[in-house]
């Protein structure tokens, strides 16, 4: 296992306790643990959220196909978006669970929940609970609508975040109805991005003041700053703001062209008369000449017959091929990459070292995506440590941090307060999840 | 500035495309002073009027200065000794072969942030090359799954890997700022636009299997999803009585909820519908009796539903009619600034609040230099004179 070593990182030192499942909360987990943070993940046998129990031999999702004897630790999407955390587990139901919790609350700098709202507070873990054991915790709640107001109770996913904010209703193919409309979720991700951010924030805070902080994250708000120009554009334009797919109102060419091989497309983007120039001259010398294409406004009206036009130039050539063409005379085109195999390939994502080797002691040795922000002057090497398994810093962290004795932990487990194995139906859909009706 | 929190630094947003503007923003937005600095003809946003640059530059202040006259760096390099945070969205080595490196400016403000976000960072073979939205977007492995199998690859609508760049960028400058006042030592970030959205989780999670297995992320249908025991035909957008909502029913467990919503508790008990494989099986049949029941309902009824039975669902908003919704009302989300050529305008406002210390007071975007004289005559003591001067030579 690779070691951690975090001692320049910018968050050494923090301790972070991270009650989260899916992408939005434990994501925020990997990015403060990839800088530096001790970010503790707080799981219970008695709820998983690491695939189902039962997969079928050759599920894509763990190694080779094989589900092994603990699933649980093997489960791609898990061990891709919890990276450098510790794991516990506690069942917060039970009184001993709950006091466990509060003395590591007591010694820790953030509690970051993604849970619904009353979550913690029906657990009498609420910041107020937790204000009494350690006036300076920085406690962060991120429902989908935010701690107030008329939905604050509402259940969200990143699909209902994305058609509330506007955005569902924008993108698309505007010749096609929403209802094509793809399976987004990267709300989550603008969460827990701006979780990082909220929670930084709140450490120079307390560094300046001496003062913790609650923190209301709104899952849906969070997302719509990154839309505050459509918002602006809809009042400011007379007829409103439009659906526009891959075009531009700006500016023409600019779309997506097929390539030669299976599924294989470029992004082009035509910025200015001189960029069109250069393209046309690439495709056919005398396009480069045609008054029917010479401006802006001509190549907006006639942008179909362009993209058919350039798809019968682009569909002759390699994608990565085309777009080195294309850039080497300053057009902004990127060949279109999907996430396995092509951005796994990618060279210059390999050679940024943007994968590390991570040996993992149960899913294996596989090189993983590692973490986004680079620190220049840190004379740190990136850390990239695999996911916890199931409880396993359950030890370590009661005996370190909160000085339990062996007897003490030989209690909680068995009173199955802590473990290392799921209980049954303890996973998403299970029959113990579908009766506690959470 | 909505909050005040980081009220004690000072931002020197040197940035010319929308992650560095908007990361500059973010901050200003929790107490940064932050300063634009522009070309003496301003921001090429600016020249055009765009709703994108009153988005990006309200609560900043206006600098002019021509960065590659001798006398625009030497007062760039005086302001060192001013700012805590340098943020700048240059091709890399430009601020290099401009003798504005971080090295150089380290030696004028030994604990200086500097973060430098670029379409692909400051090393590799693609490095130099040029981008719009769409070119980063997909080559970050986000965009070659949306759309259709028989169609092409589409984008999202928003502009949304720059202002996730930047915003992680200003999740950074937090990070960095923490450690400069424990330890005083500054640093300089290199944020990558394509990293930033291909180590996005949606893109980590769907590589993984790739990395596990060699199963490939393709474009699908949404309908057609049984990953993770999605429920196949109530997952998406659909069309209903008054426009369209989104569902995303997690695992089998929701499938009794999604009876229960549409009035047919009796189809749990369905031989046709009882397991997750026989309802992928049946979807079209099991869609069909969905949409049905789609057709009769308004947005607003199916959300209310949705919340009584426990699903998560949500109405597909128009553009305007989030402006009005009652949620971001009631928290105040959008924020309303006034100004002679655009009247009243509603601006998306913070990301997240910190409970007890509102201190609202956004201001507009600033006018082209609308601060340069009192910057230079404050922060650098020049006189009138001196600044009338650098007027005339066109560096302010």
């Amino acid at each position: 296992m690779t070691k951690l070593n975090s001692r320049n990182l910018p968050l050494a030192g923090i301790r972070v306790l991270e009650l989260s499942e899916i992408w939005a909360g434990p994501y925020c987990g990997c990015l403060l643990g990839d800088m530096g943070a001790e970010v503790i993940k707080i799981e219970s046998i008695q709820r998983i959220a690491r695939g189902p129990l039962n997969s079928p031999e050759g599920a894509a999702q763990y190694p080779d196909g094989h589900p092994g004897a603990e699933p649980w630790n093997r489960f791609a999407i898990f061990n891709a978006t919890n990276r450098n955390k510790k794991g516990l587990t506690l069942d917060l139901k039970t009184p001993k669970g709950r006091d466990a919790f509060k003395k590591l609350a007591a010694e820790s700098d953030i509690i970051l929940c993604n849970y619904a709202r009353t979550v913690m507070e029906n657990f009498q873990l609420s910041y107020e609970e937790i204000y009494e054991v350690n006036p300076k915790i920085i406690y962060m709640l991120m429902p989908g609508y935010g701690t107030t107001g008329p939905y604050k109770d509402y259940r969200s996913m990143g699909m209902a975040v994305d058609a509330i904010s506007g955005h569902t209703f924008q993108r698309g193919y505007p010749k096609l109805q929403q209802s094509s409309n793809s399976v987004v979720h990267h709300p989550d991700a603008v969460a827990a991005i701006n979780g990082t951010f909220a929670l930084t924030t709140a450490l120079i805070q307390r560094e300046n003041t001496g003062e913790g902080q609650l923190i209301d994250l709104s899952q849906s708000e969070s997302f719509m700053t990154h839309m505050g120009n459509m918002y602006l554009e809809e009042q400011m334009n007379e007829s409103g703001i439009k659906r526009k797919g891959n075009r531009s109102t700006e500016y023409a060419p600019q779309g997506v062209y097929k390539c030669l091989g299976n599924d294989k497309w470029i992004s082009i983007s035509i910025l200015n008369d001189l960029q069109w120039s250069k393209l046309a001259k690439l495709i056919d010398s005398n396009l480069m000449n045609n008054e029917k294409y010479n401006t802006k406004t001509k190549r907006l009206t006639s942008h179909d017959e362009l993209d058919i036009i350039i798809t019968a130039w682009t569909s002759k050539l390699d994608n990565y091929n085309a777009m080195n063409q294309l850039q080497t005379i300053g057009i902004p085109a990127g060949a279109v990459l999907n996430c396995g195999p092509d951005t796994y390939d990618d060279p210059h994502l390999n050679e940024r070292d943007f994968f590390q080797i991570v040996e993992d002691s149960t899913a294996g040795i596989y090189p993983m995506s590692g973490p986004v922000i680079r620190f220049q002057n840190s004379s740190t090497e990136i850390i990239h440590n695999p996911a916890p398994s199931l409880g396993e810093h359950n030890e370590y962290i009661l005996k370190n941090v909160l000085n339990y004795s062996d007897a003490d932990i030989k209690e909680l487990e068995k009173l199955e307060i802590i473990g290392k194995t799921p209980l049954k139906g303890s996973d998403m859909g299970g029959s113990r999840r579908l009766e506690s009706k959470d | 500035m909505p909050y005040n929190i980081l009220n004690k630094y000072t931002v020197l947003d040197l940035s010319n495309r929308l992650s560095g503007s908007f990361c500059a923003k973010l901050l200003g937005q929790y107490g940064c002073r932050v300063i634009k600095v522009e070309p003496p003809e301003g921001d090429p946003e600016r020249i055009q009027n765009t709703p994108m640059f009153l988005h990006l530059n309200t609560g900043k202040e206006s600098l002019t200065l021509n960065l590659t006259d001798p006398n625009g760096k030497k007062i760039l390099k005086k302001l060192m000794n001013s700012v805590d945070i340098v943020i700048e969205t240059f091709k890399p080595d430009y601020m290099k072969s401009i003798g504005l490196s971080y090295d150089d400016l380290l030696e004028l403000n030994p604990s200086l942030i500097m973060a430098s976000i670029t379409p692909f960072g400051q090393s590799g073979p693609n490095k130099d090359f040029d981008y719009t939205e769409l070119t980063i977007f997909s080559m970050s492995g986000g965009m070659h799954r949306e759309g259709l199998p028989d169609n092409h690859p589409i984008r999202y609508a928003a502009e949304a890997s720059q202002h996730y760049a930047g915003n992680t960028a200003a999740a950074a400058i937090t990070s960095a700022l923490f450690k400069k006042i424990t330890t005083n030592q500054g640093d300089w970030i290199d944020i990558s636009i394509q990293e930033c959205f291909a180590g996005h989780p949606h893109q980590i999670a769907l590589r993984a299997p790739f990395i596990y297995s060699g199963v490939s992320d393709e474009r699908m249908n949404p309908r057609f999803m049984l990953n993770n025991g999605s429920e196949p035909y109530a997952v998406g957008t659909f069309k209903c009585k008054d426009g369209f909502v989104s569902f995303l029913p997690l695992g089998a467990r929701m499938w009794p909820l999604v009876a229960q919503m549409i009035g047919r508790k009796n189809l749990v008990t369905d031989s046709r519908f009882d397991t997750p494989q026989k309802r992928f099986d049946n979807r079209h049949e099991l869609e069909s009796i969905f949409q049905k029941w789609l057709d009769t309902k308004t947005r607003s009824e199916i959300f209310t539903i949705t919340q009584e039975v426990g699903l998560p669902g949500a109405p597909v908003l128009k553009i305007k009619e989030v402006l009005e919704d009652e949620q971001f009302k009631y928290r105040e989300f959008f924020i309303t600034l006034k100004d002679e050529s655009h009247g009243k305008l509603k601006y998306a406002g913070d990301p997240f609040k910190f409970v007890g210390r509102e201190f609202q007071n956004l201001t507009n975007s600033p006018k082209l230099s609308a601060d340069t004289k009192e910057i230079l005559s404050t922060e650098l003591s020049m006189s009138e004179s001196d600044i009338e001067k650098l007027k005339a030579s066109n560096t302010i």
